[in-house]
This record gives structure tokens, C-alpha cells and sequence, in this order.
């Protein structure tokens, strides 16, 4: 079955024929060029493919392209559309990546996590990312990153 | 995986003549974490998928008359960042907060986790302690079926051809104290090895469920009968735990042998019933406390 | 060795942290091929060993959509890095489950995947082998029965008639009066499975032969120089006409070193001329059809004095190094001569062992073998401290080697801070001091463990540099080492910018290209750091040179009186002389007759370690000078167990690693912390589990489990030493895969300290803990 699927992305509507078995993740990168969002294991597994739709988490390898009908979903290339986002800031200034591959599911998961709580403690920030992968970096740089962030939250500047 | 014809119904009868029209050729869809991969590998080939976000209704989560409904759409998520869960139902949020990753956690529900029906499903065990009950519909109209009733085998249940499940109740209950346990091999994500519910109440009823140790959920009922009544030891927790051992019949895999996992299932309930009644009586161990 | 370093050794925000954090990376899938790009799909042998007898591809070719279909019959040659023993896609016969049997190329990737379920394939099953021991057992049937055909390295020593592609042996002293002359002898047999790289991006290639006949390929790759000489090799072509880009990459660890599925997808493009076509693992097929880490079955016995020397040291190693050996022989070859770990010993005998199995092909793992056999070096170094009451660290000090002390093959060690790593390492973890956790269920336990590694490559590897300058006096550093997230682009930056006196904003160093960067062997062995450094900094040198050169013959100032810092040239003996590189660095120097010195600034340097020898003598392994040199260091845990349940959490890490010179600190600390843990994972969680026919049965992250954020310790402690490396840059050598090794052992270490029980196979599971603890068959007296 065939369907005009009309959705926001990254702020912007957009209109794109997709068939029903069609992946989100796919689509998202083949068809639509927001390629940040990346294939890891297309199980939902690895978290490489974390995008935001209606500002939740969800592994876009595994959510049909239809589903997002009417929704907004945002990437990485929509995140930071006024330049990058407090988050980001810090995992440049940890190094908090090594081959980057699963930065952008990192960086997805995390912005729902601050959203949510903006000053997690460790515990709950390590538990809110154990969904994503990293084979790199030991995870440690990116717990100093977000221990980071959740402080200068508490300090209330935003 | 082959195309299919994908419809959103935006309510339960539609959804159900649709069921009624495709019978096994359509499946319904929630979160699809389950069903989705299912697709993907080939495992199941539907011709029709019915998604089931469109149905306002089956979005409801309530305490009213003596009980907590929860409908079919509620997310995991949802679960955990409800109040009412985390104070009446805490096993349940114990485990709903170790289903996958939060990223799974905020499509899956645990309807669809109740209708896939594999043995390591997380919501099996604390929803068997609690005695809760499943609402049914089809062409033949609704009905209820206590949780207990609902699985009749690995990846079987009772539900019919055209009957979707539109939500649960859980009874409301006083003074109680209840507990998760998951058993993975780490601490991050992985599917239950073995997972045990057990609860107890100020009249010292006792209510131990295992999982993922049997076709399906099991009540360890010989040893609610043995515990029924006495306040519990460090040595009758041990007694129980081993009588406990009776109800279920694990299998080896990849991920367990049997004979561990049937001495982790000794500790997981002899450790579940001790935390139940501490967090009865002082309120620890907290929620989300590694008991293993 | 006291410099004043601007650049080198301060700690520095990476140079491509930036782009990562921002999505801009393109990696290989990411990168747009227009509406030309055709998919490649494989079709995999569902059997571990058996014979092609037949291939019908015409149901395959109907199939709309189809572009080609390719089978072994096109490609009859064999191909490999060291031992050319392995199929393009094979003819007569598959040697592990998953192995390509066709490949499909169409205009959809599901169109291509359809295609190969109709492509029929007629089998006869041959018995299967799965473990080394099985392998070398009178009567085992030959895996490679060709294998005295096949084209081989001079140094490799295949044993054809039998299912050994590769043997390397250590006869050093007198093996048996050494053990004669031991006050104790321990020893200990040890197991360790298969595992996988589990690169987070899955090896990707896209592949396009242009209608000219060149050869492009864009790959996910370590080695774009050596997959170059292979293809070309392989396909009878100029080497100028084929070319490797290597965009960034989602992970290595060995796993994308040489060359893999690539060839695949050259060949699905070779079919298809004028289109790009992309060939991209699944989960599942990264498992089998990639590489995984050789499995090893070793048998270690040490003899030791009285004093805790050890006198005698005898190491049998049996690899499964699964169906083929083009890779993993080198693997066998480093270890033979390495297997000793990092302590002297007069008298030293090693047998390592090529094992062909029907298991999947196993290549370079970070570590390079070093971390299998480690384990039983390292957890039988323990068992003897307990049975000569020597406290296990003071034993390892002991034995430590130190400068000009024989190795293995009795060629002087390197300068090295061993004995510093051990005492750090030993004083971070509070070694010797008990602990105890607040819970009585749990008992608190360390444990220890000291390694090397050298880099393991041909004598003659070699590494080149270009440096180019830019109106602004900014630089593009080409080289062919590969980014693989370890830090490449910021270490050969900060050479580049320590000898040109430039700040890291001017220095941009690309990735691999091989028309564009020169020559590189391959980003492996943890040696580019060392070997492709030394060739930037003499690229440096050499543009430094043309620099000091222009200005002296425009400003008549003598070039022994001028530097380069700040961004320009400033002079000893004129403070207030300076002259911008974007002054001058292309347009020359304007002389007072209005003439002009100079032109565009150009570097460029090679580097080629002269010394090496790998021509030893079969019989004993001496003879040659095989390694460059060692890079050693020590690692321990502090975990907490359950002591019913068996569970274990790691509660503190410490490792120190002597390299010489930290090009970038806070860089090198992060190769330890993320080394650790993809060791953590080896030791207690990850293995390739198969059935009794050679499936995989966790082959996806549902059950093959990798470390999460919360699997880890909380108090990680990486620390660096530096005793420099007389021949590397700025006195470094490479320390990114050493950082592993240590771990498995200091795990099975340590819970043989807390429980008595000693755990011989990783990984060191809670299901083994709790079950082996009360059985006599495992205990460890303390
Ligand atoms: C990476 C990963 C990790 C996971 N980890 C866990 C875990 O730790 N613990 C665990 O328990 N599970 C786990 N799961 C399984 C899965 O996420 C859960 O079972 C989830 O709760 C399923 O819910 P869903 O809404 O996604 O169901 P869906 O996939 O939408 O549906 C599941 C099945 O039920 C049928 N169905 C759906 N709705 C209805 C209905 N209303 N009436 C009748 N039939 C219906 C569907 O057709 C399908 O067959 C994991 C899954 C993944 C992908
Ligand atoms: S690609 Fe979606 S979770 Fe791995
Ligand atoms: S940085 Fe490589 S996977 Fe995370």
C-alpha cells in the first residue's frame, strides 16, 4: 500500500510517498536527507537511530514510516537550528565521542532526558542512556558531559 | 518484509471489523516493538496491519471504583511516570522501568506486551500478584479475563481471531508491600532470565509470581499457602523460596542454564519476600533497588 | 629530553569533535550517491562446511529489478593479506556458516535481498569442526586441502596436509634443564571463545567502477593504501586507477582492517559499470561475515626460583583463527613471539598454532591476540604467588623486564616504565589493603595484572606525509592513517603544529584518500601514532626547512637564527622580527628589486623502521628482529560479589600505560577508560555462542552482550607514563589497543582473590561464579 505521508520535520513540513513497510529510518535517510540519525543494528538495540517524535525518544529503525502521520519529528540537523544546544556544547568540551557513530542517538536521548529532568543525578542520567551504545569511549567522558549539564541546570541558567 | 495494508481506525469497533474482515491475515498495532521485528525477520507475514493509536479511547489510565484501569494505548512511559502506578501498583513500575531502553519504552505498552505472550514478559509476574483482569472485545462482544486466565501457552493466549484487548484493571489494595526482581545477565538491557513478583498484605497473605521459568507466568502457590498467615522469617523466607521452586520448570538457553536459573529463582523470592515486607512495615528497600 | 612543547603534551579538544557533535560527519552511508547507486545484497551458506555442487542463479536474474548476479565461477581467485586463502565468493566449497555464496545487485536493497532467496544452491554437508583441538586431531578432515597452493608470506610457516596455517615456535635456552632448575612449577589450561568488534556502524562499502574502467571505492576502513593493493592485485589493474576513499568511520578495533566484504561489493560493480553500488552489513552478517577475535586454547607452564624468578616458561597456544587464516596468522606469528608477557625469562618455549575451524574468519581484534593469551599467563602469574606466598604484584615486579634484557627471540627490550605502571596501578587500587562492602551478602576483591603488546606488522611497513600550506598560513596535513576515533587527526595535527609554530586552529588534517594522501600500510598494531608520526613530523621538518630557507634568502638572515612560532617566523637575534606565514607561504617573499623568493610551501616525509628483520629461523624463532619495540603497562579492579548469586559489579579501575610521550594527555586517558571497558565486556558478558553445527546463536545485541553506560565502573582511574621511545615522535609509541588486555585476567584474578574459585574461561559470568563456587574442581587456595 501506497501513502503521501505528511509530517514536520525538524520544523518544517514535508510531503514524501512511502509504502507501508517502509522504515522511518529510512525514509529519514534516504528520501528525506537527514542522514544524522544512523543505522546500528535496526533492532532497536543500539539507540544509533534515536530520533524525537513529538518530543519523545523513539529507535526510528523500527517505527514504520506511516506512523509518524501528522507528527513532528526532529533530528539532529533540527536540534540545534539557533546553533548548538547547551548539550552539545558540553560533549565538545568533554571530547565526549571517539568515532562519533553514535553521537547523534546520544545526543537525542539526552535532550529528552534534560527536557524531562533537568538536573538528573548520575544514576538516573546513566539509566536514561543505557539504551544507547557506545563500543568507543567507555561512556565516561559522556557521564562528565552530562554531569555537566544537569549541574549548570540546577544553577538555574539556562 | 512485504508490503501490507496499513489502517488507523479511530475506534475499537471499526478496529474489530477490520480484525473480523482480515482474521489472521492482520495484526493490531501499539508500540510494534514487538510486532514490527516480528514482521522484519519474516517470523509473521500480515497482510494487514491495524494500528491502534488512533483510538482515543484506549488511552486511560484511572483509579476509580476500587480498581486502576489502564487502556491498551498506555506506554510504558506513561506507567512509569504515573503516580498512581508508582504508589499502588510498585511492582509493576519496578518492572515496566526495566522493560528495554527508554527509547522502546516510549512506544511499547504493556497491553502489547500482555498479547505477545513470551514467557520473559516483564508485566507477567507483578500483574499475577495482583490478581488483575484483562478486558477483552470482539464481534461477540466484551469480556473479562483475570490475567491468570489470559496465557495458554508461548506466544499463545485466549484472545480470538477478532478480539483486541482494550485495557486492564488491577485492584486497589491497602497496606501491602510488593516487589520486582528482574534477572539479567548485566545491568543494562536484556530480557528476564527469571522474573519474580511478590507481595504481601498486613494480614500476612503472601503472593509470589516467577516468570520467564515456565510457558508462562506461574503462582507459586504451595509456598502462598505455606507463608499464609505467618509473619515471615528469614527462615520461613527460605522455606517458601523453596517450595516456591515447585511451580516452575525452567529451560536452558543461550542466556541461563536451568540450574541457575533455578537457584537465582531460591534468592529472588527468598530476597522478594524479605523487601516486601520491609517495604510494607518501613518503607525500604526504595523502588528500583537492585535486589540482585 | 626536556622540550619546550607548545603543542605536544597539553591537552586539546579533539579536532573532530566538532563535526561529530554536530551530525556533520558524513560517514560512508551518509554520503549521497544520486539516483544512479544500485544495492548489493549476499546470500550466505546456511551450512559451517560443505561442498557447492551446484548454483542456479536463473529464478535470481528474472527477478525485475536484478542488475547482476555473481557468483565464484567470475571470480575463481583467491585472495588475502598475508595467506591467500580465502574466496571472493567461493566455488567448491563454504567453511563457515554465513559465508557469500552470490551476491545480487539491484536497484533496491530488498529488491537485491528478495533475489537471493530464489537463487538455488545444492550442498553436500562435510563434518564440521569447531574448536582447535578438534582441528589438529589425527584423521580431522582438511578445511584447506589446497593449502600447499596457496600464496603465502615468506615468513608464514602454513603446514600443508594438515589444518595448521601457520606455526610459530620459540626455542629460547634450554627449556627442560629450566624447569629442572625450578623450585615451583605452576601450571594452567585456559579457554577463550570467539568474540566480535561490534562496531557500532556495520562495514559498509560503495564501490563504482566508472565507464573508463577506474576503480572508486568509499569505504569503511583502517587499511585504504593495503585494500587498494589488494584490489588492484587482484583485478590486474594499474594501482593509479583504483581508488580508496575513507570517509569517517563508525568504529574499527581491528574488524575493518585489510580487507573483508569490500571486495564483494567491487565485484557487484564491476558487473554494473558507471554505478556506485553499496554493499552494507546487517547486524547479523557483521557477525558472521566480517571478522571476530581468534578464540584460543593455551596450555601455560612456568617454572620459577626460588625467589619468584621465573626460570622457564613453556606456552602452547591453539588458535581458532576459524575458516580462513589470511589475517589471523599474523595474529599467531605476533603472539608466538610475544607469549611470554612482559617479564624476562632465560628459558622460553612457544608453539602458537593456526587452527582452522568452520568458525567465522577471525582477523586483527584490538590486542591482537595479546589479550587471549594474557588471560592464562596472567591468571597462572597469580596462581603461583599464592602457592610461593609471594604477594602477586612484588611477583610481577620481579619478574619485570627492564631496558636490554632479552625477549622471547632474545633481542634487547626497549626503554620502558614498567615497573612505574605496576606501582601506580598497585597504589591507585589500593592494593593490599582489604575492603569490605556494607552488604553482608558481598564480599569486596582486587585483582591484577601486568602486559605488553608490539605492534605486529611486516619489517617493512611504512608510513608517508604531505603538509600543505594556504594563503592564511593554515595547513591541510595529509596523511593515510585513519581516524578511527582514537585520536589520529589531533596527534598528527599537534606534530604538524609543534614544528611549524602553528596554534591547532590552522591545522587540518583529512582522512585517507589514496589519489590525494600519500602511502600508508594500514591504521592497525596501535602504531601510527609512532610510525605515521614520525613521517608528519619530517614532513614538518621538510616544510620548516623551505620556510627558513625563503626568509633566509630574502631577509639575508642566517636560517640557524630563526623559528617558527606564533604562526610565523621570528628570529633569535631580533626581537622584533616577524613574519606571518600568510605573508608569504604562497605568494613568496617580495625582494627590494620587487622580485619575489619562494612559492607555495609543500612538506613531505616518510618513515620506515630500518632494524626490523622478520626472517627468523622456523625451528627456534630467534634470528630476527621481528617487533619494533613494546609498549607495557598494568591494570587492576576492585569489584563487589554477591556470593550467592554470583553477581559482579566492577567498583573501581585503575591502568597505567608507558607511551612514551602523551602527545595529547586527556586523549590517551580516553583510550584507556574505552579499551577498558570493551575489555570488560570480553571478560564478563561478551562471547560468540554457536551450535553443534557452527551457527551463531547470539548473533544481534539481544544476546551478544556489549557494556552500557550502566555496566561500568563508576571510579575509572587512566593513567599515563612516559619513559620515551628513543625513535618515536616526541619520544611516543602507541598504547590504544594494550589498554584491553589487562582486563579479563585482573577479573578471573580478582575473584579467584574474593572466592577461591578460579575461572579458566571467560567470560566470567555470574552464572559460573555461583555455580563453580562450591565445587572443588575450580578451587584456588588462598
Ligand atoms: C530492543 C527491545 C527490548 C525489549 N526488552 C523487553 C524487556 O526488557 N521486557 C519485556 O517484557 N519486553 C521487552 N521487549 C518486547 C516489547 O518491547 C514489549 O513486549 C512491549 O511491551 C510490546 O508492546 P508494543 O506496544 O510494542 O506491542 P506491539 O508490538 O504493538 O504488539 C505486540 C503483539 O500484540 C498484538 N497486539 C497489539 N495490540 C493488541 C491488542 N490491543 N489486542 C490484541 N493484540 C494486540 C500485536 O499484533 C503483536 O502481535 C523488548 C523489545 C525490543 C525491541
Ligand atoms: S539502529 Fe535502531 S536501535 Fe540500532
Ligand atoms: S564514539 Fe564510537 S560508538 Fe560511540
Amino acid at each position: 500500500m501506497n501513502h503521501i505521508l505528511k509530517f514536520n520535520l525538524n520544523g518544517e513540513a514535508v510531503e514524501v510517498a512511502v509504502k507501508s513497510n517502509e522504515k522511518l529510518l529510512d525514509v529519514l535517510r534516504d528520501k528525506l536527507g537527514a542522514v544524522s540519525a544512523k543505522f546500528g543494528c535496526g533492532v532497536a538495540e543500539c539507540g544509533a537511530c534515536t530520533v524525537l517524535i513529538d518530543d519523545l525518544s523513539v529507535r526510528s529503525c523500527i517505527t514504520f514510516a506511516v506512523e509518524v502521520e501528522g507528527k513532528s519529528v526532529v533530528t539532529l540537523e533540527g536540534l540545534q537550528a539557533d546553533g548548538p544546544t547547551k548539550i552539545q556544547k558540553a560533549f565538545i568540551k568533554h571530547n565526549a565521542f571517539q568515532c562519533g557513530f553514535c553521537a547523534p542517538g546520544f545526543i537525542m536521548s539526552a535532550t529528552e532526558l534534560i527536557s524531562k529532568n533537568p538536573s538528573p543525578n548520575e544514576e538516573e542520567m546513566r539509566h536514561a542512556l543505557a539504551g544507547n551504545l557506545c563500543r568507543c569511549t567507555g561512556y565516561q567522558n559522556i557521564v562528565d558531559a552530562m554531569n555537566e549539564v544537569a549541574e549548570d541546570n540546577k544553577g538555574g541558567v539556562k | 518484509m512485504d508490503n501490507f495494508r496499513y489502517i488507523k481506525p479511530s475506534t475499537v469497533d471499526e478496529a474489530i471489523s477490520s480484525k473480523r474482515e482480515y482474521g489472521k491475515k492482520a495484526n493490531f498495532l501499539l508500540g510494534g516493538t514487538d510486532l514490527f521485528i516480528a514482521m522484519d525477520k519474516g517470523v509473521i507475514t500480515p497482510e494487514v496491519v491495524i494500528d491502534l493509536k488512533g483510538i482515543k479511547t484506549l488511552k486511560y489510565l484511572e483509579e476509580k471504583d476500587g480498581a486502576i484501569f489502564i487502556g491498551a494505548a498506555v506506554t510504558w512511559t506513561e506507567l512509569i511516570e504515573s503516580e498512581i502506578i508508582k504508589k499502588m501498583v510498585p511492582a509493576l513500575w519496578e518492572a515496566a522501568d526495566l522493560v528495554a531502553s527508554v527509547g522502546v519504552r516510549n512506544t511499547a505498552t504493556l497491553v502489547g506486551n500482555l498479547c505477545n505472550a513470551v514467557p520473559s514478559l516483564e508485566s507477567g509476574a507483578p500483574l499475577y500478584v495482583r490478581d488483575a483482569v484483562v478486558f477483552l472485545e470482539g464481534k461477540d462482544g466484551k469480556r473479562e479475563v483475570s490475567v491468570k486466565d489470559f496465557f495458554t501457552g508461548v506466544k499463545r493466549t485466549v484472545l480470538k481471531d477478532d478480539e483486541l484487548m482494550t485495557g486492564l484493571k488491577i485492584p486497589v489494595v491497602k497496606e501491602f508491600g510488593e516487589v520486582y526482581i528482574k534477572m539479567g545477565r548485566y545491568e543494562g538491557e536484556d530480557l528476564a532470565q527469571a522474573g519474580v513478583s511478590v507481595f504481601v498484605d498486613k494480614n500476612n497473605n503472601y503472593k509470589i509470581s516467577l516468570s520467564a521459568v515456565a510457558v508462562t507466568p506461574v503462582r507459586a502457590t504451595k509456598a502462598e499457602d505455606f507463608l499464609k498467615g505467618k509473619k515471615l522469617t528469614d527462615e520461613l523466607a527460605a522455606e517458601a523460596a523453596e517450595l516456591a521452586l515447585e511451580a516452575i520448570a525452567p529451560i536452558s538457553d543461550i542466556r541461563s542454564s536451568k540450574e541457575y536459573r533455578i537457584h537465582m529463582c531460591r534468592i529472588m523470592v527468598k530476597r522478594g519476600l524479605i523487601a516486601s515486607v520491609s517495604r510494607m512495615e518501613t518503607g525500604v528497600p526504595a523502588l528500583s533497588t537492585r535486589l540482585i | 629530553m626536556k622540550e619546550n612543547l607548545k603543542v605536544v603534551g597539553h591537552d586539546a579538544v579533539r579536532l573532530d569533535i566538532v563535526e561529530k557533535v554536530l551530525g556533520a560527519a558524513e560517514y560512508t552511508d551518509d554520503i549521497a550517491f544520486g539516483p544512479n547507486l544500485l544495492h548489493m545484497a549476499i546470500l550466505g551458506s546456511p551450512y559451517a562446511h560443505a561442498e557447492i555442487l551446484s548454483i542456479d542463479t536463473s529464478e535470481a536474474k528474472k527477478l525485475p529489478g536484478v542488475k547482476a548476479v555473481i557468483t565464484g565461477e567470475d571470480y575463481p581467485e583467491k585472495f588475502g593479506l598475508y595467506l591467500k586463502d580465502k574466496s571472493i565468493f567461493p566455488v567448491d566449497r563454504v567453511r563457515q556458516v554465513g559465508e557469500q555464496v552470490a551476491g545480487v545487485v539491484a536497484t533496491s536493497y530488498e529488491i537485491a535481498r528478495n533475489a537471493t532467496k530464489l537463487i538455488k544452491v545444492e550442498y553436500k554437508e562435510l563434518p564440521v569442526i569447531l574448536d582447535p583441538y578438534d582441528s589438529i586431531a589425527e584423521g580431522a578432515i582438511l578445511i584447506h586441502p589446497d593449502l600447499g597452493n596457496y600464496v603465502i608470506e615468506p615468513w608464514l610457516e602454513a603446514q600443508p596436509g594438515t589444518n595448521i596455517g601457520h606455526l610459530r615456535r620459540i626455542r629460547k635456552g634450554d627449556i627442560d634443564k629450566g624447569f629442572a632448575e625450578a623450585e615451583t612449577i605452576v601450571e594452567g589450561e585456559y579457554h577463550i571463545p570467539h568474540v566480535a568488534h561490534t562496531c557500532i556502524e556495520t562495514h559498509i562499502s560503495v564501490s563504482k567502477f566508472s565507464l573508463d574502467g577506474r576503480l572508486t571505492m568509499w569505504n569503511s576502513t583502517q587499511s585504504p593504501h593495503t585494500q587498494r593493493n589488494i584490489m588492484a592485485v587482484a583485478l590486474g589493474m594499474n594501482h593509479k586507477d583504483v581508488r580508496v576513499i575513507a570517509p569517517p568511520i563508525g568504529g574499527g578495533f581491528g574488524g575493518k582492517a585489510g580487507i573483508s566484504m569490500e571486495v564483494m561489493a567491487a565485484a557487484g560493480a564491476k558487473s554494473c559499470p558507471g554505478h556506485p553500488v553499496k554493499l552494507r552489513w546487517t547486524r547479523e552478517e557483521e557477525f558472521y561475515n566480517s571478522s571476530q577475535r581468534t578464540g584460543l586454547r593455551n596450555k601455560v607452564k612456568i617454572g620459577f626460583k626460588k625467589n619468584g624468578k621465573i626460570i622457564a616458561f613453556k606456552h602452547e597456544m591453539f588458535w581458532d583463527v576459524g575458516a580462513s587464516a589470511e589475517y589471523g596468522s599474523n595474529v599467531v606469528n605476533a603472539t608466538g613471539f610475544s607469549a611470554t608477557g612482559p617479564y624476562y625469562i632465560p628459558n622460553v618455549y612457544i608453539d602458537s598454532k593456526a587452527c582452522y575451524t568452520n568458525n567465522p574468519t577471525c582477523s586483527a581484534y584490538r590486542g591482537f591476540g595479546y589479550s587471549e593469551f594474557s588471560f592464562g599467563i596472567e591468571s597462572t602469574m597469580d596462581k603461583a604467588a599464592k602457592i610461593m606466598g609471594i604477594d602477586a604484584v612484588e611477583l610481577r615486579r620481579i619478574n619485570a623486564i627492564k631496558e636490554g634484557e632479552g625477549v622471547a627471540y632474545d633481542v634487547p627490550m626497549n626503554p620502558n616504565g614498567l615497573i612505574e605502571c605496576i606501582d601506580k596501578v598497585a597504589e591507585e587500587i589500593g592494593w593490599g589493603i582489604e575492603e569490605k562492602s556494607d552488604d553482608p551478602n558481598k564480599i569486596i576483591a582486587k585483582g591484577f595484572a601486568s602486559v605488553w603488546k608490539a605492534p605486529a606488522m611486516p619489517a617493512n611497513e611504512s608510513s608517508s606525509a604531505f603538509i600543505k600550506f594556504s594563503e592564511d598560513g593554515s595547513i591541510n596535513v595529509m596523511v593515510s592513517g585513519m581516524e578511527l576515533g582514537q585520536g589520529l587527526l589531533t596527534v598528527m595535527g599537534k606534530i604538524a603544529a609543534e614544528v611549524l609554530g602553528l596554534t591547532l586552529d590552522k591545522v587540518r588534517v583529512e582522512l585517507p584518500d589514496t589519489d590525494r594522501n600519500p602511502y600508508e600500510w594500514q591504521t592497525v598494531a596501535s602504531h601510527v601514532t609512532w610510525s605515521c608520526g614520525n613521517a608528519v613530523k619530517r614532513a614538518a621538518i621538510d616544510a620548516r626547512d623551505k620556510i627558513l630557507d625563503i626568509v633566509q634568502r630574502a631577509h639575508f638572515i642566517d636560517k640557524s637564527q630563526l623559528y617558527l612560532e606564533d604562526n610565523g617566523v621570528k628570529c633569535t637575534t631580533q626581537d622584533s622580527f616577524y613574519i606571518p606565514f600568510s605573508d608569504f607561504v604562497i605568494t613568496g617573499i617580495q625582494t627590494e628589486h620587487n622580485t619575489w623568493v619562494g612559492g607555495p610551501i609543500l612538506g613531505s616525509g616518510m618513515f620506515m623502521p630500518e632494524y626490523t628483520n622478520a626472517m627468523v629461523d622456523p625451528k627456534t624463532g630467534l634470528g630476527g628482529h621481528p617487533m619494533v619495540h613494546y609498549t607495557v603497562g598494568a591494570g587492576a579492579v576492585k569489584v563487589e560479589i554477591d556470593k550467592e548469586t554470583g553477581r559482579m559489579k566492577v567498583l573501581k579501575m585503575a591502568e597505567a600505560f608507558d607511551l612514551g610521550k602523551a602527545i595529547n594527555p586527556d586523549l590517551s586517558k580516553d583510550q584507556i577508560n574505552g579499551g577498558f571497558v570493551q575489555g570488560l565486556g570480553t571478560a564478563m558478558w561478551e562471547q560468540c555462542i554457536f551450535d553443534e553445527k557452527g551457527k551463531m546463536l547470539n548473533d544481534g545485541f539481544t544476546d551478544y552482550k556489549i557494556p552500557t553506560i550502566v555496566d561500568v565502573p563508576r571510579d575509572m582511574n587512566p593513567i599515563l607514563v612516559e619513559v620515551p621511545q628513543p625513535d618515536g615522535p616526541y619520544g611516543a609509541r602507541g598504547h590504544s589497543e594494550h589498554t584491553m588486555i589487562p582486563v579479563m585476567p585482573a577479573i578471573a584474578n580478582a575473584v579467584a582473590n574474593g572466592l577461591s574459585v578460579r575461572i579458566v574461561d571467560v567470560p566470567v559470568t555470574a552464572e559460573k561464579i555461583a555455580m563453580r563456587m562450591n565445587d572443588p574442581k575450580y578451587k584456588e587456595e588462598m
